[in-house]
């Protein structure tokens, strides 16, 4: 079966089961299609049952301007090569979405990623809050935009204080004569013996 | 007996990077199991936000560390899609020849970790000897040995270098002519298949379940899931090659499908080398400027064939001189993180190794 039918046929299942925003063909093997957030479980169902079993990706994307969080699924079937992008937007007040747990099983730490990252809640994830990779983190999400890391990092690590006499410097180092002979030397380095 | 707590890493000869693997034992019958992350977390998807896209090339190799050149890959493909940029076609050949390299020395590098688990460490100098000659290939073509920086947004960085042909020939038939010692020494020596055979098994269900893809998919399923066979990427439809398949998935068939793919790595490496036309290796992203160039606005997800399975990157651009959004998606991430805490359970202790050693787990891609 050659890809355009494939997407047709990607056409059809999205278009009988929910409300399109907005469509955009990426190439001959990716569509993606924008819709609603209530709409995605019955979509990502109904794409499950017609071959796209496989859950590749799951994340979001953050878009402080419209103040929403975009929810982004991937899915491809293996056997009708076509990778299917669902986005979806959350408002990014109290961001929550319900989990695909039951649809997709290996969502599971995806979404306890997206958690982490962007702290978005997903009910019906029993292990969505528990902390995946960054021990004991104590600011906002790490990446929403408003975060700033060089922030982060001046506020916790304060830069160190140096005593007077931590380096003492060669005055005489900084004189023309031994400048030039560095780069006397450096020269010589360089092109291997010739003055 | 009491449950203990025990722990698999991140120092450990059958753990491969650095994650721990939290065990819950009884006896010697693992009862939980999970794995933790985040010893390796160096926040690259912030990171590549803050960085212009060129500027990333040198960011993105560090994601997989013994597989690098997946993600120069997967990037420099995602990229390209988004500025509809078209790339020479000699570029696109000697794309393959780097990818394929780095699938033979990512598979030797993992069948030889075999040699750890098992005490047999002689089949793991072998692997790292040979996978050693190839870093040394890597260097002659791209100046590094390991973060070669060398796939780059509109081609590669520069042509290939005089008479590497005849080194790479050479270096193919000496390790063509050595894969049925790795065999002897690994996969059909007596001492490790008692350990190896019928055990760690990966069912089809699991797999669909979990979402694993790359080796532990074709094991199980027996149909040839491979993303450079079902969504051509580079030049793939132009060469020949088999995609080794199995309708056991054990940790013996695994391997041995480690081996088969070795062989159909040297095969495309040869038909690169001899059906690689001449001419131009990079065009320009952009004709002003040469770094601050921007990138349209888009959303895409380009996905490449690890030696682990699919790799992908998700990229999202808004039209600004640096990414909006980079997404990695490690190719270990379902049977790493959900495999380890639903299906490692159930096994004996001294197989937790073998466990991760077969499934294809690289930590670096789960913490990021």
């Amino acid at each position: 079966m050659n890809s355009i039918s494939n997407l047709e046929a990607v056409d059809n299942i999205i278009n009988s089961t929910g409300k399109v925003i907005k469509k955009e063909p990426i190439s001959d093997f990716q569509v993606a299609y924008e819709v609603n957030k209530s709409d995605v479980h019955q979509i990502l169902t109904s794409l499950k049952l017609e071959g796209w079993k496989q859950l590749s990706y799951l994340s979001a994307v953050d878009w402080p301007e419209e103040n929403k969080f975009e929810l982004v699924y991937i899915l491809l079937n293996w056997d009708k090569p076509v990778y299917i992008q669902i986005r979806a937007k959350i408002d990014r007040e109290n961001p929550s979405m319900n989990s695909i747990i039951p649809i997709f099983p290996g969502a599971k730490y995806y979404e306890r990623e997206a958690h982490e990252f962007f702290g978005i809640a997903f009910p019906g994830n029993p292990d969505y809050k528990k902390q995946l990779i960054m021990e004991q983190w104590d600011d906002i999400p790490p990446l929403r935009k408003d975060f700033d890391p060089r922030a982060y990092s001046d506020r916790k690590y304060p830069s160190r204080e140096y005593p007077d006499n931590f380096s003492k410097k060669d005055k005489e180092n900084e004189s023309l004569e031994k400048q030039a002979k560095r780069r006397k030397r450096a020269r010589k380095l360089r092109t291997g013996g010739e003055e | 007996m009491k449950e203990m707590k025990l722990f698999l890493g991140p120092q450990h000869p059958g753990m491969h990077g650095n994650a721990s693997v939290h065990l819950f034992v009884d006896g010697d019958i693992i009862k939980r199991s999970y794995l933790l992350p985040g010893m390796l977390h160096r926040g690259f998807e912030k990171q590549m936000e803050r960085k212009l896209w060129v500027n990333n090339i040198a960011l993105i190799p560090r994601v997989c560390v013994p597989e690098p050149d997946i993600n120069e890959m997967a990037f420099a493909l995602a990229t390209e899609k988004l500025l509809k940029l078209d790339v020479p076609e000699r570029a696109h050949w000697i794309r393959m020849i780097m990818l394929e390299f780095a699938r033979i020395s990512a598979h030797l590098m993992a069948y030889g970790g075999l040699g750890g688990p098992t005490g047999n460490y002689t089949l793991m100098y072998h692997a790292h000897i040979d996978r050693n000659l190839i870093l040394d290939i890597f260097e002659k073509i791209s100046g590094a040995r390991i973060y070669h920086q060398y796939i780059v947004i509109g081609g590669v960085r520069k042509d290939l270098p005089e008479g590497i042909d005849e080194e790479i020939n050479a270096y193919l038939n000496d390790l063509e002519s050595r894969l049925n010692e790795y065999r002897d020494l690994g996969i059909d020596n007596p001492s490790v298949v008692k350990r190896i055979k019928d055990t760690i098994m990966l069912p089809e269900a699991v797999v669909w379940e979990l979402g694993v893809t790359g080796i532990g998919m074709r094991s199980a399923t027996n149909k040839p899931y491979d993303i450079r066979k079902v969504m051509p990427y580079a030049r793939y439809n132009q060469v020949e090659f088999e995609v080794p398949i199995s309708d056991y998935s054990d940790a013996r068939s695994r391997l041995d499908i480690k081996i088969k793919e070795v062989q159909q790595s040297i095969n495309i490496i040869r038909q690169c080398l001899d059906k690689m036309p001449e001419g131009e290796v990079r065009v320009k992203p952009s004709r002003g400027q040469s770094m601050r160039w921007t990138v349209p606005k888009g959303y895409v997800y380009a996905p490449v064939e690890s030696s682990r399975g699919e790799f992908g990157y998700y990229m999202v651009s808004n039209g600004g001189t640096t990414p909006w959004r980079v997404g990695v998606r490690g190719a270990s991430y379902p049977q790493g993180l959900l495999g380890i805490e639903k299906y490692l359970p159930g096994t004996r202790i001294d197989d937790a190794a073998l466990w991760v050693d077969t499934m294809g787990i690289c930590s670096p891609e789960i913490d990021r």
